[in-house]
This record gives structure tokens, C-alpha cells and sequence, in this order.
């Protein structure tokens, strides 16, 4: 084993410093035991002053729990993805661009921050400024290609993406969900529910309260049967309030779609810009933060109406009814962008779909902070001063995740119209991650109910990949692949489609010898059927090889077990056999019979030891 | 990046950074808060390593462990002869083993030896009592503690003995992706 290997084997070693420092001394040679690994060590300390806030998120986790902490931890996560986006967005399309920008002739007002128009029309913020031209800085100097460089961007920052999720989501199911419990789980529940990380006593008397009244449920109703009428009434309930709810997210879509074609309207119709005008543009985001607020108290309240068996399924379904709401808000905008506003006569319509994106993204974060204000500040005050039944507010995990992901949507959806989104949605996040941090420490108090943290982070991961990101890719596909882009604006003026700028390109490389084999790799592996269909068919053969290699590992875990158990039996019986004989030793009248009875366990043994042995190998 | 402290030689620091999960500042840090202790108690250079131990009473006093249920145990199964007081030593270990970078089968193997409260490398019946009561501060009345016990055994105990070896305890644990 290389040094570093050793001595993380030492590290993970359970024992005394004592013994690990002998261990270290017998192990290591001393050359490893010199000041050269020193260096690399004192390297990595200055690495980890750079996590942001990582004494914030101690205390966090030591007043409140882990629960609470996966929240920041998943802020500080999606922070991540849009610092990377935002930094090679502005090094390789916005930093060319501001080379050969032409100057800005309109005036700027105030307004513009609020609604993303006027002055900024004219900006690196939105797509229409960007220049189809090759950029050179000097004459036959090297020159960029602008619009290679802004689909090349975006593509390959979305595979990136892919790859992330993909990765994270599939380790944090396999840690999280993965050997699922065979019993109700009561023994790893309570050996495992200690929360180590908690030192504030308000949070420790509050979890042990939380687990004796968990025990008491658990004594008294394990399994609650219901008579006949009785389910007939749950079903009819349960059906009633999805009705309720998928009824109003519908209702929700429709009103925003109707509003947004109204709001077309009055944008192609007159380009006044005054402030009535500005000011209308701000009505359909407002409505759609506004649902976006209110309806998943609407939900919340229909799950206390249901009563369902375990708090875990009422989060479900309550986590599901507001993603279905978000979701289908954030698929009907697009589907009215793809749809009315690129076939609209407006002159860029590119531009118009990302002010769009840009007003929805301002306002939900205006939207966050307010609801952090009224939701925990104004809700302490009430429930201290007003109202002392109601207590602090506790921190709503579930409703508060869901929000990071509907805006984190809306800037995926709207990195192709404007590519400097991400850093203004970098900057909002960091703005709420603060306001959250002190709103939690000034008004909340540790959540009551048991909140199962891993399998609630890889849920989230989960809804991050699967209806949002995937989502997100088949609508920039739409855009790329089907959508005609504006004449007179934008890098992809004049083709028929963006996707065009890939093929025009391809054909010029067909001219030079030296790049044959690019256009090889494009027409023979990424544009061909074959090739993604030979790979679908290898995947699934490795598929479908890995899930047998589980199933009968499966069957080795249950032979395994059975053994244990016959094991622990016969030890149990060799012991009382060994108990007999030595009580029969103190009786010296059969000497005879003594040796035959000790070579008789003897023989048992050595067999007992030959069947494990063989057990083993057979593995 | 040279070494301008004077409380431990530079052989005694690096086995430190090799036998714990700490950087060199971290360890001075933790060294720090070890003297702040007890500052009479404690000298100010470690070089000639001497023995100096703090008692119980003053370890659970940190603000860490003041409100742990299970403040006493810990210091218990860090402590060199198991009565709580500890060396510096056993100070950095027992933060070693609880902090973040420890990785779940190190703390299992501690969780276990803080949960065994008779020593005898067995979860029995009365050390999940004992435990119970220690998680829900007594709130339970005897009857739904035993009846908790029971089924904990019940379902935990793979080799049928009657109580949790540290295998059968391990076993539990990467069952259970909520352990910390």
C-alpha cells in the first residue's frame, strides 16, 4: 500500500492514539515520517478557508439539526452549478461580444432593473445583442466564431450538467435507498435517530420529546384496521382532494397562459415605453409568484384533511401535488414562448422570451424574501405576542427546497435567451442563503416532526433531475432543433434553425483534410440512428446483467443468514454440552466414559469448523 | 508555511495529522480549547509529552457535549482507563471520531461501545434500557421501555443470542442511511 493509502488506513482504524501512534511508527517508513508530506498538508488547510459559510452551516446543523442543514446544503449545491455556468458563459460567449460591442443608444432609467426592458435590450444580458459575425480583433488575426462558441457553450455546459445530477443522484440513491428494511425498521430507528450534531438543549430536550412520543405511537397502533365503510370513505376522500388539487394547478396553467397571450398582445401591439406599459409587464410574473405562494398552503391544508396512516406519506403527497403545480407552470410558459412567441411578428423574439425569464426570476426571489418575512418574522411576532398557542414557526423544509428548484428551472430554461442569467441568480441565491440564515436563527425553532434527511435529499436530488433538468434539455432541444431564430437579432441570424450553425460548419470542415475525422465522428456517431441505437441495446444488456448479479447476491444474503442463526444455535448447544461434561468431571465415576464423551465434542468441533471452512470457499 | 508554534515538535504534530482527522491548525485550535480547560492544570509545551489528565467534570462542561444525554458515556469509552478523564490524547480522538470526516463504520464501532454501558462488548437488555431512557429523558414509563427493548432485539439480534453484538449492530447500520 502507497503512504497516503496507510495512513488513511490508520486514520480509520478504531483504537487509542496510543496504538495508532505505534502502528504509525512500525508502518511507515522515514522517509513518509519527514516534513515532505507536510507541504501538501498546510496546501489543503488554505483550501478549506474557501467553503463559503462552513462555520455558518456548523451552527446551523448544531441548533437545528441536520434536517434543516441538507436545506443549505442543497442552496449551496445549486449555487454551484450556476457560478460554473456563469463563468464560462462570461468567458466565452459575453467576453468576445463586449470586444465588439456597439455602443448602447438607449437611456436608463430605474425601471429597468424591475422589468429587464429598455436599457438592457441593448446588453450582453440577452441573446438579440450577440453578433453572428466572426469576431477578430486585428485583420487576418485569429478570429472566434461567435456562433459556435454560443451553442457549443450552452451544449456542453448542459452535458456537464447531465453528468453532475446524473452521478450524484445515482451515489445518493445507492447510499440512501438501497437494502431496504425488512422489519418496520424500530431497532435501526432508535440506534440510529441520535442526531450527534445538535449541542443547543432547547433542540436536544425538543428531540427527545420528538422520539419518546415516536415510541409511544409505535407501542400502541402499529397496524390500524379500518372496516369496509371506512376505507370506501378514505378512497373517496384521498380521490376528492387530488381532484381538488390537480383541478386547481389546471386552473392555475390556464389563467397564466391567457394572461401571458394578453400581455403579447399589448407588447407587439405598441412599443410606448412609458411607465404604464413597463408596469404591465410585471403582472404576469407577479400572478405566477403569487400562485406559485399561496396554493401550497392550499395543499398543505388538504393533507391535514386526509389524515393519511404516516406522516411520511402526507409529505409525499403534499411534495408531489406542489411539484406538479410548479412543474406544469413553468411547462405552459414554455409551451406559450416556444409556441406563440417565436411565431409572433415581434422583431426578436428571443429577447422578449428571456426579459420574460428575467422578470419571473426577479420576482420570485422579491417573492422569497417577502415570504421569509411575513412566513417566520411576522409569524414569531404573532405566535410570542398575539397569540402564544401558536408558538415559533418552524422551518418549512419541503416548501422552501421546492422553491430553490422552481427558480433553479427558470434559469436553466433561460440560459439560451440570456446568457448572464446564472449570475444574477447567483447572486439572489447568496442573498437568500443570508436572509434564510438569520430569519431561521432569529424566529424559527428545530422542526417537530421526524424528517427522514437522506431519503428526503436524494428525493430532492431526484425532482432536480427527473421533471426539472430533463424538462429543461427537451425544451432547449425544441429551441435548437425546431425553432426558426429572429432575422434581425442574435448570433443564429438568417439560418433556418440554430442547430444549422453545427451543420454549416461541418460542411466547411469537409474542405480541409486535416479535420476529416470530425466530420467522420459527426456523421457516423452523432447524427447517426444506428450508432444510438447499438448503444441503447449495450446498455440494457448491461442493465439487465447487473440486476441478475443482484438478485443473486439477494439469495448468497439469505443462505448467509440462515447460517448465522444455525451457527449461533449450535454454539448455544456445544456450550450446554460442555457445561454437562464438566458437571459430569466433578462426578469421578466414569472415568472411562469421560475420555469418549471429550473426544466425542472434539470431533464435533473439528467438523463444525471443516463446514465453515467449506461454507466459505463455496463463496 | 514554517513552524512557528512551540507547543509540539514537529514529529509529535504530523502523527497527530496522521492518527486523527485534523489539520495542524485544528489540532492547535483543539489544543487551545483543551487548555482553556484548565489552564493551571495544563502546560503551555507538550514537547517532553507530559501526563496530564482533566478530569471528567471539566470535559463535560464544553459547550459541545454539556447538553449531549450522552456526555458521560463519551468521555467513558475515550478516557484511557474509562472513568472520564481524559488526556490530550484521548481529547483529540474523541473529536477526531466525532466530527465530519470520520467515515460511519468508525463511528458505528464508537456508537456502539458509547451505547454498551456494561463494558462487556454486548448490547444486552438492560444497556438498551438504559439507553431508551437516555433518549427520551425518562419519559417512558417502564412498560413501554421493556416492550421497546423487546422488539429492538427482536429484530436486530442476527445470531439469536438474546443480545446485539457489534456485528449484528453494524449490520443494522448500513441499513440505516440517517446514522451521524
Amino acid at each position: 500500500m502507497s503512504t497516503s493509502e496507510r495512513i488513511k488506513a490508520i486514520q480509520k482504524m478504531p483504537g487509542t492514539m496510543k496504538k495508532k501512534r505505534e502502528i504509525r511508527f512500525v508502518s511507515l517508513s522515514s522517509f513518509a515520517l519527514q516534513s515532505f508530506r507536510r507541504f501538501g498538508n498546510s496546501l489543503s488547510e488554505y483550501f478549506h478557508l474557501l467553503p463559503l459559510g462552513h462555520k455558518t452551516l456548523k451552527i446551523i446543523g448544531a441548533n437545528f439539526g441536520t434536517s434543516v442543514l441538507s436545506y443549505f446544503i442543497f442552496l449551496k449545491w445549486l449555487l454551484a452549478f450556476n457560478f460554473f455556468s456563469f463563468v464560462i458563459n462570461f468567458s466565452f460567449i459575453t467576453v468576445p461580444q463586449l470586444v465588439a460591442a456597439e455602443p448602447n443608444n438607449l437611456s436608463f432609467t430605474g425601471l429597468e432593473l424591475f422589468t429587464g426592458a429598455g436599457y438592457f435590450q441593448e446588453t450582453v444580458l440577452y441573446y438579440g445583442f450577440y453578433s453572428n459575425a466572426t469576431i477578430s480583433k486585428t485583420e487576418n488575426g485569429p478570429s472566434y466564431n461567435m456562433q459556435l462558441a454560443y451553442i457549443f457553450t450552452v451544449g456542453i455546459y448542459f452535458v456537464i450538467c447531465f453528468l453532475i445530477l446524473l452521478f450524484s443522484m445515482a451515489k445518493s440513491f445507492c447510499r440512501n435507498f438501497i437494502n431496504p428494511q425488512i422489519h418496520s425498521g424500530i431497532a435501526s430507528k432508535l440506534l440510529c435517530i441520535w442526531d450527534f450534531n445538535i449541542t443547543n438543549e432547547k433542540a436536544v430536550k425538543l428531540k427527545q420529546k420528538n422520539i419518546s412520543m415516536q415510541i409511544k405511537v409505535q407501542n400502541t397502533g402499529e397496524v390500524l384496521n379500518f372496516s369496509a365503510t371506512e376505507r370506501v370513505v378514505r378512497i373517496v376522500i384521498h380521490l376528492v382532494c387530488w381532484v381538488a388539487s390537480l383541478g386547481t394547478a389546471v386552473a392555475a396553467c390556464a389563467g397564466v397562459y391567457f394572461l401571458s397571450i394578453n400581455n403579447l398582445k399589448e407588447v407587439v401591439k405598441g412599443h410606448k415605453n412609458d411607465l404604464e406599459s413597463q408596469a404591465a409587464m410585471l403582472v404576469l410574473p407577479i400572478v405566477a409568484s403569487v400562485l406559485n405562494t399561496f396554493m401550497p398552503f392550499f395543499y398543505s391544508w388538504l393533507g391535514h384533511l386526509e389524515r393519511f396512516q404516516t406522516p411520511g406519506h402526507q409529505i409525499y403527497v403534499t411534495i408531489t401535488r406542489n411539484i406538479i403545480l410548479k412543474i406544469s407552470i413553468v411547462g405552459i410558459l414554455c409551451y406559450y414562448w416556444l409556441n406563440i412567441v417565436a411565431a409572433s411578428e415581434s422583431q426578436c423574439w428571443e429577447t422578449l422570451v428571456g426579459q420574460d425569464i428575467y422578470r419571473l426570476v426577479l420576482v420570485d426571489f422579491i417573492f422569497c424574501l417577502l415570504g421569509s418575512f411575513f412566513g417566520e418574522f411576522l409569524r414569531r411576532i404573532i405566535g410570542t405576542i398575539v397569540c402564544v398557542n401558536l408558538g415559533l414557526p418552524e422551518f418549512d423544509i419541503g416548501r422552501n427546497v421546492l422553491d430553490l428548484i422552481y427558480a433553479q428551472t427558470l434559469t436553466w430554461v433561460g440560459i439560451l435567451f440570456s446568457p448572464l442569467l446564472p449570475g444574477i441568480q447567483m447572486i439572489s441565491f447568496s442573498i437568500v442563503f443570508y436572509v434564510k440564515k438569520v430569519s431561521l436563527m432569529m424566529n424559527c425553532q428545530p422542526p417537530r416532526k421526524v424528517w427522514r434527511t437522506a431519503q428526503m435529499t436524494t428525493s430532492f436530488m431526484f425532482l432536480l433531475f427527473f421533471p426539472s433538468f430533463l424538462g429543461v434539455l427537451s425544451v432547449i432541444g425544441v429551441t435548437i432543433w425546431r425553432l426558426k431564430p429572429s432575422e434581425e437579432c442574435g448570433p443564429f441570424r438568417g439560418l433556418s434553425s440554430m442547430y444549422d450553425a453545427v451543420s454549416e460548419w461541418i460542411k466547411i470542415l469537409e474542405n480541409y483534410t486535416a479535420s476529416k475525422w470530425v466530420v467522420w465522428i459527426y456523421h457516423n456517431l452523432i447524427t447517426s440512428e444506428l450508432f444510438f441505437f447499438i448503444l441503447s441495446v449495450v446498455v440494457l444488456i448491461i442493465t439487465y446483467l447487473y440486476w441478475q448479479i443482484t438478485e443473486g447476491r439477494k439469495t448468497v444474503i439469505k443462505l448467509l443468514q440462515k447460517q448465522i442463526t444455525n451457527e449461533g444455535k449450535e454454539k448455544r448447544l456445544l456450550l450446554e454440552k460442555l457445561w454437562e461434561l464438566q458437571r459430569k468431571t466433578e462426578n469421578p465415576s466414569m472415568p472411562r466414559g469421560q475420555g469418549q464423551q471429550v473426544s466425542l465434542i472434539v470431533q464435533v468441533l473439528l467438523f463444525q469448523l471443516r463446514a465453515w471452512y467449506d461454507f466459505m470457499g463455496f463463496l | 508555511m514554517g513552524n512557528k508554534q512551540t507547543i509540539f515538535t514537529p514529529e509529535q504534530l504530523d502523527a497527530y495529522q496522521d492518527c486523527t482527522f485534523f489539520t495542524r491548525k485544528e489540532i492547535l485550535r483543539l489544543f487551545y480549547r483543551y487548555r482553556d480547560l484548565a489552564p493551571q492544570l495544563v502546560p503551555p509545551d507538550y514537547t517532553d509529552k507530559p501526563d496530564v489528565t482533566l478530569p471528567y467534570q471539566l470535559i463535560g462542561s464544553m459547550p459541545e457535549l454539556k447538553d449531549n444525554p450522552f456526555r458521560q458515556r463519551i468521555a467513558e469509552v475515550f478516557s484511557e482507563n474509562g472513568d472520564g478523564n481524559m488526556t490530550l490524547d484521548d481529547f483529540l480522538d474523541m473529536f477526531s471520531v466525532l466530527s465530519e470526516m470520520a467515515p460511519r463504520d468508525l463511528k458505528a464501532y464508537y456508537a456502539f461501545k458509547i451505547y454498551d454501558f456494561n463494558n462487556d462488548d454486548y448490547i444486552c437488555k438492560s444497556d438498551l434500557e438504559k439507553t431508551v431512557n437516555k433518549l427520551t429523558r425518562n419519559e417512558l414509563t417502564p412498560e413501554e421501555v421493556r416492550l421497546v427493548c423487546e422488539k429492538v432485539i427482536y429484530e436486530a439480534d442476527v445470531d439469536n443470542d438474546g443480545k446485539l453484538s457489534l456485528e449484528d449492530f453494524q449490520h443494522m447500520i448500513i441499513r440505516a442511511p440517517d446514522f451521524l
